[in-house]
């Protein structure tokens, strides 16, 4: 009551000392007498661009802006809301900017209508603490008074200042424990040590930001499968701007990451199959802290899903090697983007085999042998466990029971499975332990299906001799029947 | 009477009829005997080979005490002296393949089919065994006892 | 060594008097006549029954017969013992022959009626033996725990509960218990080794020796025409020809068992949903198919128990064609006792054909 009574003291003082003010009060009463007060919301509201696009206080705040008396201008039967509270908040912004006729016509804006519709489906639409309202209102992000264009520096929508603008409550542990406590509060302090962030944080608005991959109204919560950080969604969504070779140009990458991606082993099965266990883009290159693995981290990232592969390459003598020449682990035999299923063929000394690279008969000869022997111990092994396949196959097909020897041929693809993960040990000796056990299942399985097939002939041989020996004693019992018969007959 | 004034030729051919007629028939019990005996071979089953089990925590053996342990499908004689020394031996008797029991009173390794009696290394001490029981490893992996073949 | 074979004879002759059964087999002889033929079915039904006694004892040495052990114990039958798999599947196919040859006996000495005076308890003791031997089939089905096995005895026990008041203890006596389980299966397995051999022996032992005792019957008007009266000694003439036709079917069956042999399936679970195509055995088809047709009300009655009840009543009457089939009795030709013997044979074949194709 005493601060209305004070502001109506100083409004009086006001008219009396500036009588030259009255056209001000003509256009927008509110703002001359707010500005007036040095109440900075005024101050603020003056750099507004809705200021400058000729929209008054009344407009969000309602009441009558032509009246100087604060009593009727502010008069709640003239319309007057104040402070809009809640969803008020983002219905009032709504009002324009959802409205084609106010946006395009009256202002010739080319700002989406959407963008309420879109918040309104987002993650953040969600009923605050309270119940009443949502989350979050479009103040939240883009400020209430002295809202610019986001490509206004200043704006806190604008590349640069977004960051800080979505850590104000995502980097808030307190709050963000109220919506979703399993959700880190550490992608801002991730997002700084990434590339990205590093770029942003030195003023380059091109590096992305939050907005550029997690999107703006639309934000979806990424095990949303709309989302664009989705994993099936995620690979597009980076290729957006790494595959736009204009747009990449000067940051001194290439730009055919996602093409190669989705050629490899691991985009046909997250792209194709939609194999959620594949990785993305994110689970190498990390998601708000992307970088490039460094040399050594290769097996560390690989490792975490292909976890034995890294564990025995991490004790082979490839590692030091490996390391003291800077060659990426995994990477130099595998690549890293194009990652191709690997095949037997990558292992050995001829043809598209990767060891040859660097042993060769002549200088490295004790890694050319391993390889080598390697390669021909996975042959046989393979055409060991393709002949008993074949064999068990054929025992089946000729209907004997082999139930057991097809268990067996488990083992072998098992033993052959594993051979090729002990390939990284790089140790003959390991892997010629494993291979061992596959050529021992692989000669009980043959020796199981031979003898199956051998029974299978010797039932039939048996029954050919077994009928012979019947349909002799047949006939000639037959015969036999005959002599008696006549006798009988003659003897008659 | 009329056998004698049958050409000879048909009294030999009488001869082969029995014998092929006698042959046929015991190559054809043969080949219903072969196969039926052939079935009432039992076949050798796959045992599966063991090499070593283990038996349970150290604390939960007493000292002085004796235990049967099933290992792969021979029984086996896990013994603990009074000192705590740990022994085990195949618990098939060497004399007529009774199972043999530790006995606390006597102290020594017993069979309850002749009073045959062992001491606490498997070494034949009393009645009709003819020579010491089968060794096997004892192995302390941490608080896990393992029994295992001598290899 | 004839000499020595003789002193055996003797010395077993003066004791059983082996001379007497010599000749009582050497005086009995076998009408020859245009039905001959079928005198020779019921050898064969014999000679397969001793295949499936011999085959069966075989089969006990290794067959354990459990919910967790009876399928198991079957495969290994067929994969680890020697000979095993020619012995279960001649047991398998001999089973199915056996009820065929003992069809077509019965068949034909209904049609040749000879079940009249004196040889109805002949009739009597051989129709049991049928039905035993149908019982022999259908608990041995169940024994291998399969599951085709498994849900056909679960219909088959199932179709006996449905007879009004017996039905249910009845279907409960043959699951020993309400469901088929591990149970019935111990149950079968009991009947089938058993009961059932045990009964089919006390029957098998007086048809045989009513068989023996009365002679081949002679068809009706066979003795009206002495002139045309040709006989066979029973030894050794006809038993040779019995032994001649028992090395063929020997054969036949082995064919069978090496080139068909029977399958073993999948391991019954008893929580599986029941699979498609569900069939008893081909002889039990015809009843089977013909409950599908019979609508599921009759006049207030349900269907399925019009039917067993039906059937039940017309193996009754079938089984005491003697009692009432008076011209036969008299010696004379009775042409409706044909007509419903040609009645049953056609609708046998045809539901069982309609069932097999279904």
């Amino acid at each position: 009551m005493s601060e209305r009574f004070g502001l109506r003291v100083m409004f009086i003082v006001f008219l009396l000392v500036s009588p030259g003010k009255a056209s001000v009060f003509a256009q927008d009463q509110c703002l001359a007498c707010h500005e007036l007060i040095e109440d900075n919301h005024a101050a603020l509201f003056k750099r507004d661009i809705h200021h400058t696009k000729g929209l008054s206080c009344a407009d969000c705040h309602g009441g009558d802006a032509s009246k100087e008396d604060m009593e009727t201008a502010m008069d709640p039967k003239a319309g007057f809301i104040g402070i809009p509270q809640g969803d008020r908040i983002s219905e009032t912004c709504a009002k324009c900017h959802s409205n084609a006729a106010t946006m395009v016509k009256q202002y010739d804006s080319i700002l989406p209508l959407d963008q309420m519709e879109h918040l309104q489906t987002s993650v953040h639409w969600d009923l605050s603490t309270s119940g009443k309202e949502h989350i979050v209102q479009c103040t939240s992000c883009h400020g209430a008074h002295g809202i610019v264009p986001k490509a206004n520096r200043n704006s806190p929508v604008h590349p640069l200042n977004i960051p800080a603008t979505c850590a104000k409550c995502h980097s808030n542990a307190t709050f963000m424990r109220d919506y979703n406590p399993s959700l880190p509060v550490d992608q801002l302090e991730k997002y700084k040590t990434s590339v990205h962030g590093k770029r942003n944080e030195g003023g380059d608005p091109k590096a992305a930001e939050c907005a550029s991959c997690h999107g703006s109204h639309e934000i979806l919560a990424a095990n949303d499968v709309r989302s664009r950080v989705y994993p099936t969604n995620l690979p597009l969504t980076c290729s957006h701007c790494h595959s736009d070779a204009a747009y990449m140009r000067g940051y001194g990458i290439a730009s055919d990451q996602y093409e190669q991606f989705a050629k490899s082993v691991h985009g046909k099965a997250l792209l194709e199959k939609k194999d959620l266990g594949a990785p993305a883009c994110n689970d190498c290159h990390g998601n708000h802290g992307a970088v490039p693995p460094g040399v050594e981290s290769v097996s560390k990232v690989c490792g975490t899903c292909h976890a034995l592969n890294a564990e025995l390459f991490a004790t082979s003598p490839h590692k030091k090697a490996f390391d003291s020449r800077k060659l990426p682990e995994c990477e130099t035999c595998h690549g890293n983007h194009e990652i191709v299923a690997a095949t037997d063929e990558l292992l050995g000394v001829k043809g598209r085999a990767v060891c040859a690279w660097c042993h060769k008969e002549d200088s490295n000869i004790k890694g050319y042998y391993t390889a080598r022997t390697m390669r021909a111990l996975t042959d046989s092994l393979i055409a060991a466990e393709d002949s008993a396949i074949m064999l068990v196959a054929e025992a089946e097909q000729k209907g004997m029971e082999i139930g057991e020897a097809k268990f067996k041929l488990r083992e072998i693809r098992q033993a052959r499975l594993e051979t090729r993960t002990k390939v990284h040990s790089f140790n003959l000796k390991q892997f010629q332990e494993v291979a061992d056990g596959g050529f021992t299942d692989a000669s009980a399985v043959t020796k199981q299906a031979t003898e199956a097939i051998d029974q299978y002939y010797f039932r039939r041989w048996g029954l050919l001799v077994a009928s012979l020996i019947i349909t002799t004693l047949a006939v000639s019992l037959f015969v036999y029947i005959r002599r008696i018969e006549n006798e009988q007959a003659v003897n008659r | 009477m009329e056998n004698a004034e049958q050409p000879l030729s048909a009294q030999s051919k009488r001869d082969f009829l029995k014998f092929i007629l006698g042959g046929s028939l015991l190559a054809w019990i043969a080949s219903v005997v072969y196969p039926l005996v052939a079935y009432l071979k039992p076949p050798k089953q796959a045992e599966v080979e063991v090499t070593s089990v283990k038996v349970g925590k150290l604390q939960d053996i007493e000292k002085d005490s004796g235990q049967i342990v099933k290992f792969g499908s021979k029984p086996v004689i896990l013994v603990r002296a009074a000192d705590g020394k740990l022994a085990a031996f195949g618990a098939t008797c060497t004399h007529l393949d009774c199972t043999v029991q530790f006995r606390k009173d006597l102290g020594v390794i017993w069979c309850a089919c002749h009073n045959g009696k062992y001491d606490l290394t498997g070494r034949n001490i009393a009645g009709p065994p003819p020579r010491p029981l089968d060794p096997l490893r004892v192995i302390v992996r941490g608080e896990e006892v393992f029994i295992s073949k001598l290899t | 060594m004839k000499n020595k074979l003789r002193g055996i004879f003797h010395w077993i002759d003066e004791r059983v008097n082996l001379r007497d059964l010599i000749e009582f087999m050497g005086k009995k002889y076998v009408p020859i006549h245009e039905h001959s033929v079928w005198y020779y079915f019921g050898g064969v039904s014999l000679f397969l029954f001793i295949i499936q006694v011999v085959t069966g004892i075989l089969l006990l040495l290794y067959y354990k017969g459990s919910e967790e052990l009876a399928f198991e114990s079957i495969n290994f039958i067929m994969s680890k013992v020697q000979f095993g798999w020619l012995i279960r599947s001649i047991h398998s196919w001999a089973a199915n022959l056996f009820i065929l040859a003992a069809i077509i006996h019965m068949f034909s000495v209904y049609f040749t009626r000879a079940y009249r005076k004196p040889r109805e308890i002949t009739w009597l003791t051989g129709m049991a033996m049928l039905f035993l031997g149908m019982g022999f089939g259908f608990s041995g089905y169940l024994l291998p725990w399969n599951e085709l096995a498994f849900f056909a005895t679960k219909v088959g026990t199932d179709i006996a509960g449905v007879v009004p008041l017996i039905g249910k203890p009845i279907m409960i006596l043959m699951r020993g218990g309400d469901d088929v389980t591990g149970a019935t299966l111990s149950r079968m397995f009991g009947f089938h080794v058993a009961i059932f051999p045990g009964l089919f022996a006390v029957f098998l032992g007086v048809h045989l020796l009513l068989v023996q005792r009365q002679g081949m019957s002679e068809p009706l008007g066979y003795e009206d025409s002495p002139e045309t009266q040709r006989t066979m000694p029973f030894f050794p003439n006809f038993l040779l020809r019995d032994l001649l036709l028992w090395l063929l079917v020997l054969n036949v069956i082995a064919v069978l068992a090496v080139l068909f042999p029977w399958e073993l399936g999948q391991k019954a679970d008893l929580f599986a949903p029941a699979p498609s195509g569900i069939k008893p055995e081909w002889y039990f088809l015809f009843m089977f198919q013909s409950l599908k047709y019979i609508p599921a009300q009759v006049l207030f009655v349900d269907g399925e128990v019009l039917g067993i009840l039906l059937f039940g009543l017309a193996g009754l009457l079938w089984t005491l064609v003697p009692f009432w089939d008076r011209k036969s009795a008299a010696g004379k030709k009775s042409r409706w006792t044909t007509y419903a013997g040609l009645f049953v044979v056609l609708y046998i074949i045809l539901f069982t054909i309609l069932g097999w194709l279904a």
